[in-house]
């Protein structure tokens, strides 16, 4: 039964999210947290730390959040409800894309996504940033140092600014 | 592939649903293999880090009671959202120019962020707010 509602959420998360899993980590919080109570609060933010950190597409987040709700068949299955419908839509989509190459409705369409994906990502951020029902100032002051050293550093590698947020973390926290 | 066919390629690849790098192994198998090529790509993207992602989780659950590796492990988790801020603005800078556009961007955020609203009623009305906007080339 679990398994059934990890393919759901998960399938539908992947059909909605537009510009990629940053702009629904704030909606996989909200469900996994709050709604169903897979994991707790801090428990997801130290779960998606650890898919942060580990080499690969950051989308195994959500094979992390499976795992811990039911074993490797839950890893598996939320992996693959994540990525699949979208890459189904991909598969279709990606030729009708190159035929309207010059449409004006694609114009259209590529505009209006900025400000969602700007505002799902910031929420993203933000959600992530305040596991608890207040923010903590010692995880927004990791967040914003990381986000500055993010934008003002752009060749730096992040997993410098990683192990920055760990050392503070190991400090403050 | 020319450079501008790639990014042209990811370019798309953002514009899809779903997770980035996975669409992008997709269509970039596709293009060169068909169907046996998108499934090959996709799978030798993610075989091995799957792996590794749950070994590292597994070893962090076994360790977890330590308060210092949840500490750090935390830390490391606020550094990833600073990552999300940062990705966020630099995506705005489009945005810099248009009011409307910032105003429905900081709408969805209040609305996901702090009023905890489910994206199903968010993504909808977020889009439909979008294109109006983008019709009238105010975003």
């Amino acid at each position: 039964m679990t398994l059934l509602h990890l393919a759901l959420y998960f399938c539908i998360l992947s059909l909605i999210s537009v510009g990629g899993l940053p702009s629904v980590m704030g909606e996989v919080q909200r469900i996994v947290v709050e709604e169903q109570a897979w994991v707790t609060a801090p428990e997801f933010v130290q779960l998606y730390a650890v898919g942060q950190a580990s080499p690969g597409p950051n989308v195994l987040i959500v094979a992390l959040i499976g795992w811990k709700v039911a074993g490797l068949a839950g890893a598996l299955v939320a992996l693959f409800s994540m990525c699949g419908p979208a890459a189904a839509v991909s598969w279709w989509v990606s030729g009708l894309w190159e035929r309207f190459k010059d449409s004006p409705l694609r114009a259209v369409i590529q505009r209006a996504m900025v400000p969602l994906v700007v505002g799902l990502t910031a929420a993203g951020g933000v959600v992530l940033a305040t596991p608890g029902s207040t923010p903590d100032w010692r995880m927004w002051l990791i967040a914003v140092l990381a986000c500055g050293g993010m934008l003002a550093f752009k060749k730096l590698n992040p997993l410098w600014l990683l192990a920055g947020g760990g050392l503070i973390g190991a400090i403050l926290l | 592939m020319t450079q501008e066919d790639f990014t042209q390629t990811i370019g798309l690849c953002q514009f899809l649903p779903g997770p980035n790098i996975g669409n992008a192994s997709i269509v970039l198998g596709k293009r060169w293999f068909g169907l046996k090529g998108s499934v090959v790509a996709f799978l030798g993207l993610f075989a091995l880090p799957f792996v590794w992602v749950l070994a590292l989780g597994a070893v962090y659950v076994h360790f977890s009671s330590v308060h210092v590796l949840r500490a750090i492990v935390t830390g490391v988790g606020a550094a990833g959202a600073g990552f999300f801020l940062a990705t966020a603005i630099k995506l705005a800078r489009p945005l810099a120019s248009k009011p409307a556009g910032l105003v429905l961007a900081l709408a969805c955020l209040l609305a996901v962020a702090v009023g905890r609203i489910s994206l199903f009623y968010v993504l909808p009305l977020g889009a439909l707010a979008a294109m109006a906007l983008s019709y009238r080339k105010l975003v």
